[in-house]
C-alpha cells in the first residue's frame, strides 16, 4: 500500500493559482525529493500537507485514510490537529522555541500528550537518544541562540522525529544556512534516508538530492513538469524547463 | 519639624501607593482583555475598541478624571460614586484603570503581533492547540519583548497618581502642599519629589532584575 497519496491539489492565492493540479504517490521508507525554481509552488505543496495551507482542491491520503477532500476542513478542528500528526515538518528557518533548551525543544510536544510520570521519563530518554543521533550530545542544554544554524536545524529534525510521524518534510532545510554548516545538516538527512525514514525534501541542493533521493519531482508553474528516479530527472532530462533549469544550476 | 513632616508626607503617599497598586492590579488584566479585542477578526469587536483606544489615548488623563468624576452627576443626574473619600478615590480608580489598561493594551497587542509566524506554525506542526501554543510558546516571548516599555508606564504612572488631586484625592502633593497653609512653609511640597524618586528608583531596579531573569533567551 501506498504510505501517501497525493491527487489533483490545487491552491489559489488571491486569484493567483499556485498549485495547478498536483498528483503524485509514494512509498513507505522512500526520498521523494521536489526540485524547481522559486515560485513553482514546491514549498505551498509542502505546506499543504502540513495543514499550515488549505488546498481549494483535491485529496491528500496517509496508509489508505483520506486525510483530506477539499472544503471539507476547518482549520479549527481538531481533526486537523491529528491529520497534521502524520506528518513531520523541518523549516528553512528553524522555528526552535528560543525559551527552551535543545532538549526542551525536542520533548515539549511529546510531554503534552503524556499520562504519567514513566512516561514522561521515557520520551526524555528517547529525546537524548535522538540528540545523540543528530550529534548533539554536548549541545542538550543549550538554548537555540547557543548553537549555530546547522546546529539549530538539527535540533529541529530531532523535535520532528520525535512525534514518529509517517513523512517527515523538509522545507529547504539548508537554504538558510552558510555552505559551511549545510554539510552537517545534509550528513544527517542522508542519514534518515539510509535507515529508510520516508520523506520529502524541498531543496536546491540538486547534487544532495541526485544521491539521496529514490525519487525526484520537478516542479514548474504550478505543475509537476517532471518525474522519475535521479537518473532519469537529473541525468536525462525530457522536459524543456527541467533542461534549462538544470543547465542554470550546472552553470 | 522634619520628623513631623516626613510622618505626614508618609501618610499621604499612603493614598498614592494604593492608587497605585490598584491601577496595576485591574489595568494589566484588563489591558490584556483589551489588546485581545482590538485584535479581533470581528469587525464589532475590533472597531468600537479602537475607538476607545483612540479617546483614552487622544484626551488628558485629567479631563478624564474630571470628566469621570463630575460626568455621572451632571449629564446622568445619578450619584454614580458615592459621597466623600471613598466615592472620590473610587471614581480616580475608574479612570486610572481605563486609561492605563488602554495604554497597556497597545504594549501587549505590539508584543503578540511581534512573535514571528514561524513560532505559530511550529506549534501547529507538532499538533499544539491553541491555549497550548500561547501559553507554552507565545506568552514568555511576548513578556519579554514587554517588559521595558511596561516598566517605562509603570513609572510613568507612580507619577500621574498625583493628577487625580483634580478631583481632591487625598494623596502625598495634597499633604505636601497642606503645609503651605498650616505653617507657611512650601519645603515640605517640594520634598514630596524625593518620595517619588525613591519608589520609581525601586522600580527601576524590580525591572532591572526581571530583565536580567529573561536573558536566559533571545
Amino acid at each position: 500500500m501506498k504510505i501517501l497519496e497525493i491527487h489533483n491539489i490545487k491552491k489559489k492565492f488571491d486569484d493567483v493559482e499556485i498549485l495547478k493540479g498536483i498528483s503524485f504517490s509514494m512509498e513507505k521508507g522512500q526520498t521523494l525529493s521536489i526540485l524547481g525554481s522559486s515560485g513553482s509552488g514546491k514549498t505551498t505543496l509542502l505546506r499543504c500537507l502540513n495543514f499550515l495551507e488549505i488546498p481549494d482542491e483535491g485529496t491528500i491520503t496517509v496508509n489508505g485514510d483520506v486525510l483530506f477532500f477539499a472544503n471539507t476542513v476547518d482549520l479549527r478542528d481538531e481533526n486537523v490537529r491529528k491529520n497534521r500528526r502524520h506528518f513531520g515538518m523541518v523549516f528553512q528557518q528553524f522555528n526552535l522555541f528560543p525559551q527552551y533548551t535543545a532538549l526542551e525543544n525536542v520533548v515539549l510536544a511529546p510531554k503534552l500528550e503524556a499520562k504519567s510520570k514513566g512516561e514522561i521519563v521515557e520520551i526524555e530518554e528517547k529525546g537524548r537518544e535522538l540528540l545523540r543521533k543528530m550529534g548533539l550530545e554536548d549541545r542538550m542544554n543549550n538554548y537555540p541562540h547557543q548553537l549555530s544554524g546547522g546546529q539549530q536545524q538539527r535540533v529541529a529534525i530531532a523535535r520532528a522525529l520525535a512525534l514518529q510521524p509517517d513523512i517527515l518534510c523538509f522545507d529547504e532545510p539548508t537554504s538558510a544556512l552558510d555552505p559551511e554548516l549545510t554539510g552537517e545538516v545534509l550528513k544527517v538527512i542522508k542519514e534518515l534516508a539510509n535507515q529508510h525514514t520516508t520523506m520529502i525534501i524541498v531543496t536546491h541542493e540538486i547534487g544532495f538530492a541526485k544521491e539521496v533521493s529514490d525519487e525526484i519531482i520537478f516542479m514548474d508553474g504550478g505543475v509537476i513538469a517532471e518525474q522519475g528516479t535521479p537518473e532519469q530527472v537529473i541525468d536525462n532530462p525530457s522536459n524543456e524547463r527541467t533542461k534549462q533549469f538544470l543547465a542554470n544550476y550546472l552553470k | 519639624m522634619f520628623t513631623n513632616v516626613t510622618l505626614s508626607l508618609l501618610e499621604g503617599f499612603l493614598g498614592t501607593l494604593k492608587l497605585f497598586s490598584l491601577t496595576l492590579l485591574f489595568s494589566l488584566p484588563l489591558g490584556l482583555v483589551i489588546s485581545f479585542g482590538s485584535m479581533s477578526k470581528n469587525r464589532i469587536i475590533k472597531f468600537p475598541i479602537r475607538f476607545i483606544i483612540w479617546v483614552i489615548r487622544g484626551t488628558p488623563l485629567m479631563l478624564q478624571l474630571l470628566i469621570m468624576f463630575y460626568g455621572p452627576g451632571i449629564f446622568l443626574g445619578i450619584n454614580l460614586w458615592g459621597s466623600g473619600d471613598k466615592g472620590r478615590f473610587t471614581a480616580a480608580l475608574v479612570a486610572f484603570v481605563i486609561n492605563y489598561a488602554c495604554y497597556f493594551s497597545e504594549i501587549f497587542r505590539g508584543g503578540i503581533q511581534s512573535i514571528p509566524r514561524g513560532q505559530y506554525e511550529a506549534a501547529a506542526v507538532l499538533g499544539l492547540n491553541k491555549r497550548q501554543t500561547f501559553f507554552k510558546i507565545v506568552l514568555l516571548q511576548v513578556i519579554k519583548k514587554i517588559v521595558p516599555p511596561i516598566s517605562n508606564e509603570v513609572i510613568t504612572l507612580v507619577k500621574d497618581t498625583s493628577l487625580a488631586r483634580v478631583i481632591a484625592f487625598y494623596e502625598i502633593i495634597w499633604e505636601g502642599e497642606r503645609f503651605i497653609k498650616s505653617a507657611g512653609i512650601i519645603w515640605p511640597l517640594f520634598y514630596t519629589g524625593v518620595f517619588y524618586l525613591i519608589f520609581s528608583g525601586l522600580l527601576t531596579l524590580l525591572f532591572g532584575y526581571i530583565e536580567k531573569k529573561l536573558d536566559y533567551f533571545r
